[in-house]
């Protein structure tokens, strides 16, 4: 069986270029230039699928986006999976593997089919809702299997390897949609000089002219798309974007842009190319020329395969060279439909019948094929189909519409393709994103765009309710010259191709065809075919009380998914108006929302993945940290060595070296992260009494002093030490995390609050690279690589000094974060990594071991220093702290803080407080978090007292200590609290003092 | 020269230097890129970088500028150059002034001494920043995918630069001729950058320039 429907000619298909493909694992041929629908039609494949409720066969529908059964699973491995690709929209390339989504065991056997057909009776709408609802504790039980039993493609369970990306695009006009109106509109804007985007979802630009019978200036329409977009793509200003689906209308004109760059190539990307970018687009003005959806009539058994759409049959046979059956009956209420049958005619092929639902039609078009001997009976429709898998005729009734019911038994004619056409559905979805709603114009019998408001668009052509060839190409043209003009573009004058005069008769509102029986008894009319919706559905649900358009849609499934409504929307809600005894402007349309059509997740991440997911940032030193097995911490977007295990080792083993080696010798830690902020102006001193909550009027240069920052409601925010470099010029250090925060807030509060005070602040965190030497031995380390007098009077506790450390300048600060002797060595980054490496060289001798961050918390807490935002939760003060030492309470500008923390609530005594935990069991390791009762043997739910802040293991101490928060703790000395354990067990700890090493600090001061 | 400000020669006289992509080894890529390269892409590293605070309305300012660099002072999204020392407006009043790697212990003492008096701000930042030049026929469609500002030359002619929001993180970018562009970079993220850099524009094709 070899393409048994491609035509003997015809077409804009590449017959020298055959194309093998496999369906549901059969394999088939097409050629270039197909789509997947094109090419299963051409070799007679009736059924792509089976129905989503009913299980029903199904077979292709329509040629484009709208289409709402051949929504395929493509892949040929697990990796390249895509799932709910339309064939009408998938080009079709060499080795293309494609397979129905729903059915088992296949398609043409479906054991859910026997299911469907008596299940059928059983599901009405909202089946689930009432069915599953109770007992409620089963409703996962029954979602298993009713996902199993529905439900479109599967997403890949392998890694994608291909890439995606975005492009930020700005214009002056995006035109959507490369049809007749979208064509005209960008020639007439790019011709005004204006940067103008073009983008259209199909594999070729021309839309409608590269089917239509109609001709432009006497010659083929695709003639003159083609010499337009030839124009178009000599103007360095335009951008062309084909196999690009508009999809998001977003505010202020920010439109998103689907593109697929190779999926017409292949499965996968070949190497070095995107598969898909996403444009994210900025346009001054937006000309929508989406056209419009041909919209069926709903009848007895519409969805048996070989019922189409008239348009999309034009389309197989026009520009695919693909007829769909052999013998065709068409049911209109329109002139336009009449084009198939003269298309059909035009390829040989045999028009049974057509049945318009006007009594008199006398339009051109219908003239001319009923002067071909077309035998057209009028007052009439398709009432229902005949056949299973297969149309295999279809009776035609006359009809009278008023009373919506059938007027005659009818006849009986033997067919294989019914198509139909109820008229034209505008593609609203975009003009509607933001929320404007559609009107309805009873002449056209179509919703339109409604008022743009906010967005800056214009509509053109058939999107606007313009469907006639002529007119589209104007209003396009005259749509393009206004964006352009309201971008600030001057207008250029018209010069469009001549189009044939036609009379052209209005169409006869009519949706769903009557039936002998009512709706409830007659066959199923589907409303929905992606869904499973019927017309008996609909009534169903009016009947039931839902009378909004969105409970309808949502008590139905009317518009969901993939599909969003292409096809059934205005079918189901003229259905429910009727129903509804209400005219269709008063039941009114659903919204849409972005996606128009579905996207796939790729493209939304872009390039925001795998080693670019998130910026990573390193210091200066980082190469010898990766060298020297350093495991990392996430520190905001900073990595920074964690510990430094060495063979063997695991986190608490590296950790107790790495504490012992501090304690006894010498360490040194990557600082570098801190945030460092260079303050300079005469007013930078009171400034800093400003925000900070400790006085700073009397540190004199060279000195260096911790600070507490507060928030207004004072609560500690950041602390660290500024160092006073000279009368007018500090450094201030903040928390690795705490950078930008505290950069930003001290800018604030210089830009808003006292723009007087003359102070500059530019942070200088990345310019300066910091080591940390800490230890007993560090003085004699340090001595060795600099010139500084580091003698214990010279250079004391709390200063600091300039000079050369390994040859290079540096400053070397003489503070402690470990409560041992300890000096901070800050040098420009280009050279700190050889300083370090020179450190580390001398300090061979005297044990140094580098340390990381866990290490570094472990000492602070043996010495009772807070980390903020570990010890801190941005609801505890300095006195909460029991940091009181360290608020100026007697300084004479207010300061940031000073008034939260006296309020009422902030001096109550049974606060939360720090204090420290010496768990009884020496052994046993609180854990961080843990939350603290005072009576363990409460009922739950126990009073909770406080909880945890900061647990370790003290190789140092010898035993296991912790600093935790707890009410009125600081006049708790000595009473015990208690650690209740998920698991059950209890920890007892003492109430202590937080700090548990070196109390009088002596070791720092050395 | 007052010694209200800490000024210090922070950079050694011989030592060996990083710069912030020291670690991609550019030297050594240099000239194995792809032949014809939609994007080349050069370090201009260890340059000196000041950045510099004063009132720009205040006439005293401006002159003190001009005196020590012979550079007007550049009105906002504009920078101004001279031979290797550039100018650049970052906020209403703060400019970014590099100049030469080496001199710039020197010209900060020059700018001290012709702003004397002033209540400004001069702040070595050296070592924490790079600039990333970037050239060739396919620098706009990368900045494109990077950038949402947009760099088209009609909103982005040479002589503008912009701080911006650059993939998920910011940076400057500063159009300098026709066909040439430049990313200010902090050290810290200069590793995300080149990463990011190296992605965007494989479709183009990437030369390394030394």
């Amino acid at each position: 069986m070899s393409q048994v429907n491609r035509l003997a000619s015809g077409g804009r298909v590449d017959r020298s270029q055959p194309l093998t493909f496999s369906f549901n694992g059969q394999s088939y041929q097409g050629f270039a230039g197909d789509t997947l629908a094109a090419a299963l039609l051409a070799n007679g494949v009736d059924i792509v699928g089976r129905s989503f409720k009913y299980s029903r066969p199904r077979g292709i529908v329509a040629a484009g986006a709208e289409e709402p059964n051949a929504v395929l699973q493509i892949g040929s491995t697990e990796a390249a999976q895509i799932p709910n690709v339309r064939a009408t929209q998938q080009a079709l390339y060499a080795g293309l593997v494609a397979s129905s989504t729903n059915g088992w065991p296949s398609v043409n056997t479906d054991l859910m089919g026997i299911l469907g057909k008596v299940g059928g009776k059983m599901m009405p709408p909202g089946f689930y809702y009432k069915t599953f609802m109770y007992p409620q504790n089963l409703w996962l039980t029954y979602e298993k299997y009713i996902r199993k039993a529905a439900g479109l493609g599967r997403a890949p369970t392998a890694v994608d390897p291909d890439s995606y990306d975005y492009m930020n695009q700005h214009c002056d006009v995006l035109v959507v949609g490369a049809g007749p109106a979208g064509l005209a509109a960008a020639l007439a804007a790019a011709r005004s000089g204006a940067r103008v985007i073009l983008a259209d979802e199909q594999e070729e630009f021309g839309g409608s002219l590269l089917s239509t019978r109609e001709t432009l200036d006497g010659k083929p329409a695709a003639d003159w798309a083609a010499q337009v977009i030839t124009e178009l793509s000599g103007m360095p200003e335009v951008t062309l974007l084909p196999r690009s689906t508009v999809n998001g209308y977003h505010d202020h004109n920010f439109l998103t842009i689907h593109q697929r760059l190779t999926d017409h190539l292949g499965e996968i990307a070949p190497l070095g190319m995107v598969r898909q970018r996403m444009h994210r687009v900025r346009a001054t003005r937006v000309v929508l020329a989406t056209g419009a959806h041909e919209r069926p009539l709903v009848y007895a058994n519409n969805d048996v395969p070989g019922n189409m759409l008239a348009d999309a049959v034009s389309t197989y046979v026009r520009r695919y060279g693909v007829a769909p059956g052999k013998q065709l009956v068409l049911s209109t209420n329109n002139d336009y439909a009449y084009r198939v049958v003269l298309d059909w005619l035009d390829a040989g092929l045999q028009v049974v019948a057509v049945a318009d639902a006007r009594s008199n039609p006398r339009g051109s078009w219908v003239e001319e094929a009923r002067k071909r001997g077309v035998r057209i009976l009028t007052g009439s429709a398709v009432v229902e189909a005949a056949g299973s898998k297969r149309v295999t005729a279809a009776r035609i009734c006359a009809i009278d519409v008023q009373s919506h019911k059938v007027s005659s038994p009818g006849e009986v004619l033997d067919c294989d393709l019914i198509v139909s056409s109820g008229g034209y559905s505008p593609v609203v979805h975009l003009a509607s994103h933001l929320g404007g709603r559609p009107t309805w114009r009873e002449d056209i019998l179509a919703f339109v765009p409604g008022e743009g408001g906010f967005q800056k668009r214009l509509c053109a052509g058939a999107v606007n309710g313009v469907f006639g060839l002529g007119d589209a190409l104007a209003d396009g043209f005259e749509a393009g010259v206004s964006a352009a003009a309201e971008a600030g573009f001057k207008a250029v004058s018209a010069s469009l191709p001549q189009v044939a005069v036609r009379l052209e008769e209005p169409s006869l509102a009519l949706f769903q065809v009557p039936h002998d029986k009512p709706t409830a008894r007659a066959p199923k009319q589907f409303v929905d075919l992606q869904n499973d919706v019927t017309a008996a559905g609909i009534e169903l649900a009016t009947r039931e009380g839902f009378e909004s358009v969105e409970h309808v849609k949502r008590y139905t499934a009317l518009g969901f998914g993939t599909d969003q409504g292409k096809l059934g929307n205005i079918n189901g809600l003229a259905i429910a108006a009727r129903s509804l005894g209400i005219s269709i402007p008063q039941m009114g349309t659903t919204m849409f929302r972005p996606n128009y059509t579905p996207v796939t997740f790729g493209a939304v991440a872009g390039r925001h993945c795998g080693a670019l997911f998130e910026p990573k940032r390193y210091t200066a030193m980082q190469s010898w940290h990766l060298q020297n097995g350093a495991e990392f911490e996430d520190v905001g977007q900073w990595k920074r060595p964690w510990y430094f295990p060495k063979a063997g080792e695991d986190l608490h083993a590296a950790v107790a070296r790495e504490c012992l080696a501090v304690r006894n010798a010498v360490g040194i830690l990557d600082a570098s992260t801190l945030g460092k902020i260079d303050i300079q102006g005469p007013d930078a001193r009171e400034f800093l009494n400003r925000v900070y909550s400790n006085a700073w009027t009397k540190l004199d240069v060279g000195k260096a002093r911790y600070g507490l920052m507060c928030k207004e409601d004072g609560m500690v925010f950041d602390d660290g030490v500024t160092a006073c470099l000279a009368d007018n010029h500090f450094l201030m250090t903040t928390t690795t995390g705490g950078a930008a925060r505290v950069m930003e807030w001290l800018e604030i509060y210089h830009q808003t609050e006292w723009p007087e005070l003359k102070v500059y602040f530019t942070s200088v965190t990345d310019h300066w690279a910091t080591m940390t030497l800490s230890g007993p031995n560090s003085r004699k380390l340090l001595a060795e690589v600099t010139d500084i007098d580091l003698d214990k009077d010279a250079f004391p506790f709390m200063t600091w000094k300039e000079g050369q450390v390994g040859g290079v300048p540096a400053r070397v600060f003489r503070i402690s974060f470990t409560g041992e002797l300890s000096y901070e060595v800050n040098v420009q980054a280009d050279y700190a990594l050889g300083v370090w490496e020179k450190i580390i060289e001398a300090g061979k001798k005297h044990g140094l071991t580098p340390y990381g961050t866990e290490t570094m918390h472990e000492l602070r807490a043996e010495k009772g220093f807070i980390i903020v935002g570990q010890d801190t939760d941005g609801s505890v003060t300095p006195d909460d702290l029991n940091m009181g030492w360290c608020v100026g309470r007697t300084k004479p500008f207010s300061w940031i803080g000073w008034r939260g923390m006296n309020r009422e609530d902030s001096l109550r005594e049974d606060r939360k407080q720090l204090i420290g935990l010496k768990p009884v069991d020496p052994n046993k390791v609180l854990p961080e978090g843990a939350q603290l009762v005072f009576d363990p043997k409460q009922t739950v739910p126990m009073q909770m007292v406080g909880h945890v802040t900061s647990s370790y293991m003290s190789v140092a101490l010898g035993y296991s200590f912790a600093m935790g928060v707890v009410k009125g703790g600081l006049k708790r000395m000595g009473e015990r609290v208690f650690a209740p354990l998920a698991d059950g067990s209890l920890i007892e700890a003492e109430i202590v003092s937080s700090v548990f090493y070196d109390p009088k600090g002596d070791r720092q001061n050395v | 020269m007052s010694n209200l400000i800490n000024v210090y020669q922070q950079r050694p006289a011989a030592a060996h230097a990083e710069s912030p992509l020291f670690h991609a080894g550019l030297e050594q890529l240099a000239g194995k890129g792809s032949a014809r390269a939609g994007v080349t892409v050069r370090e201009k590293k260890l340059l000196g970088h000041l950045t510099l605070r004063g009132d720009a309305k205040d006439p005293a300012f401006a002159g003190g500028v001009h005196k020590a660099l012979g550079l007007e002072l550049p009105v906002a999204l504009t920078l101004v150059a001279a031979g290797d020392t550039s100018l650049q407006w970052l906020a209403p009043d703060e400019w970014l002034l590099i100049v030469p790697s080496g001199s710039e212990f020197a010209v900060e003492q020059k700018l001290r001494e012709a702003l004397e008096g002033q209540h400004i701000s001069i702040v070595n930042v050296s070592g924490g920043q790079t600039l990333l030049e970037l050239t060739g026929p396919k620098v706009r469609e990368v900045l494109m995918k990077s950038t949402s500002y947009d760099v088209h030359p009609s909103n982005f002619p040479a002589g503008k630069a912009v701080g911006t929001h650059f993939a998920k993180s910011q940076l400057v970018i500063r159009h300098t001729a026709e066909d040439t562009w430049e990313l200010l970079i902090r050290r810290s993220f200069s590793d995300y950058f080149w990463l990011w850099l190296q992605d965007a524009s494989a479709e183009f094709g990437l030369a390394i320039k030394a």
